[in-house]
């Protein structure tokens, strides 16, 4: 296994990657919102602060994790769709990660 | 007090695994629950697409009377090497996979995992939804004798648990059969839209002569922009199923939207046509398991048995995971069966699960591929390097510019050698042999 950092991707290839507004592919899928009861909670925002690459912000596919003005991390747990990227990938492990109540969060219409 | 809640055999997660062993212990006679935190079985499953019949068959020998709600056979498949600018394709079309039932068939989770369910409550299997498994029940000894819910009053015991959870294997990990969480260089990330189009335009569009034919394409190159990851693109009946995954570690270190990357490969100009037109009906993401033999869990304790993602049953270089889900479920299933035959829970008896898979493709598979995800990660330029190549190859190959065919073979092989030494080619080589032959 390999330890070392990745060898940057070129400014020419990350030029070519198009904006997306991640809130019209969200408005396809179906979520049952368990609005008493977040699954997912930042553990401690001081880690968040002195993180300066926040990967959560680009990884999540779904673009639960936005930075407020103060700099904190907020979590729209409301349109999770449990993949567990962020359980695995924030490099602090500093995200709480449960699964939603029963019957609760996405329900996939297709799959 | 209220009465105890007893069954036979617990499963937690109706997938492919815990489905298969549901129906294996129900059919077996015993007292099974099946229990899933979705609204409905399938609810949370979301997959390339594409479902096996060998395994099926083995847990379900009827399962083609019961009519699966599959999308298309699989009639033609290949890879998809891709340049940015361009695509060498190697795909392969048989009469051999016109056969009914074929081996290959696309599918969309929700509804496949909801018909598969039902066959294991037909089978008489108690199929428990909107119910989540919170952590074990541990009798004095530490053996595992029930589960959790996060409903009142919502603790079940039975002398077996299946767990079946999925990636997120949770329960796996409190249970301690699994020492510590996965590194994301050992785990892929995907995304997948489902684009809706009219079964006609497919069929025109992919050259399909009717309903009964359907491909399945992965893609390698610019469409993971050259990182370690794959892409692809299968037809559905009235849709495409088309995504990309990457290792997460990739989106980690290059802090890539998976969104952007997939929005990018749907606008490769070999892509796009295939999909104007179509209206995306959902998007949606799920972790691939890669980290493979070396690094499973525990697929035995006392009381328990794991299965499918939550163990890491996924051959991630033929795009198999289901069918080793259900292989493994079926086996779960059948040494839970043999366990209330001669009344042993016990790790010791209930090891024999994992011979019987070592016996099968199942662990022989991921046993022969155990170094595969470390060759994408320690050799990140590998798809870029050789996919871009074989573009540039194939692009001097098929011209004629006047130039003498020696020269351009000569040209074809400095091009080779201008991108990577000879050392580095042999070096990339050998680790993709080792990869390959475990």
């Amino acid at each position: 296994m390999s330890d070392k950092a990745h060898t940057p991707l070129s400014s020419e290839i990350r030029a070519t990657l198009p904006n997306v507004n991640v809130d019209d592919l969200l408005a396809s899928i179906k979520y049952y919102v368990d609005e008493d009861y977040a699954h997912l909670w930042i553990k401690d925002q001081a880690v968040c602060l002195q993180c300066k690459d926040k990967p959560c912000m680009a990884f999540c596919p779904v673009a639960v994790y936005r930075v407020d003005k103060q700099g904190h991390t907020m979590v729209g747990y409301q349109a999770c769709v449990e993949c567990g990227s962020c359980r695995v990938g924030c490099p602090y492990h500093n995200i709480g990660w449960t699964l939603p109540r029963g019957g609760n969060g996405v329900a996939y219409k297709f799959g | 007090m209220p009465e105890k809640l007893m069954y036979d055999a617990i499963v937690v997660g109706a997938g492919p695994a815990g489905i298969s062993a549901a129906i294996v212990l129900a059919r077996g006679g015993l007292k099974v629950m099946l229990i899933e935190r979705g609204r409905f079985a399938g609810a949370k499953n979301f997959f390339g697409g594409v479902l096996y019949t060998h395994a099926l068959a083995d847990v379900l020998p009827d399962y083609w009377d019961r009519k699966p709600p599959f999308e298309r056979p699989v009639t033609e498949q290949g890879y998809w090497l891709m340049s940015p600018d361009g695509v060498v394709r190697i795909m392969h079309k048989s009469q051999h996979y016109q056969k009914e039932p074929a081996d290959a068939y696309t599918a969309l989770r929700s509804g496949f995992d909801s018909w598969f369910a039902q066959q294991a409550v037909s089978l008489g299997a108690l199929l428990i939804t909107k119910t989540t498994v919170v952590d074990a029940i541990r009798d004095e000894k530490g053996r595992v004798i029930g589960v959790r819910t996060d409903r009142p009053d919502g603790d079940i015991y039975a002398p077996i648990v299946i767990v079946s959870e999925g990636v997120n294997n949770l329960l796996t990990q409190k249970m301690g059969l699994m020492k510590a969480d996965l590194p994301p260089r050992l785990i892929a990330l995907s995304v997948k839209e489902y684009i809706g189009l009219p079964s006609k335009e497919i069929e025109t569009r992919f050259n399909l002569s009717g309903a009964k034919e359907g491909l399945a394409i992965d893609i390698f190159g610019d469409a993971t922009l050259g990182l370690p990851g794959t892409a692809f693109l299968y037809t559905d009946k009235q849709g495409i199923s088309i995504g990309v995954g990457l290792l997460l570690e990739e989106f980690v270190q290059h802090r890539l939207k998976p969104y952007e990357v997939l929005a990018r490969f749907k606008n490769h100009p070999v892509i796009k046509p295939y999909l104007a037109g179509g209206e995306t009906l959902e998007y949606g993401a799920h972790l691939i398991p890669e980290f493979g033999y070396d690094r499973m869990p525990d697929l035995a304790a006392d009381g328990v048995l794991v299965a499918g993602d939550a163990a890491g049953m996924v051959d991630a270089l033929h795009r198999e995971g289901t069918n080793l889900a259900m292989t493994a479920g079926r086996l779960a299933g059948e040494t839970a069966l043999a366990a209330h035959k001669q009344n042993d829970f016990s790790a010791g008896f209930l090891r024999a699960y994992r011979r019987d898979l070592e016996s099968t493709f199942v662990l022989k598979d991921l046993k022969q591929y155990r170094r595969m995800t470390d060759f994408l990660d320690s050799t990140p330029h590998f798809m870029s390097t050789y996919v871009n190549y074989a573009n540039e190859a194939a692009l001097r190959y098929f011209s004629a510019h006047g130039l003498p065919k020696r020269d351009m073979e000569d040209n074809i092989v400095k091009m080779l050698f201008q991108r990577r030494s000879f050392f580095g080619v042999a070096r990339d080589m050998l680790k993709l042999f080792q990869g390959m032959r475990g």
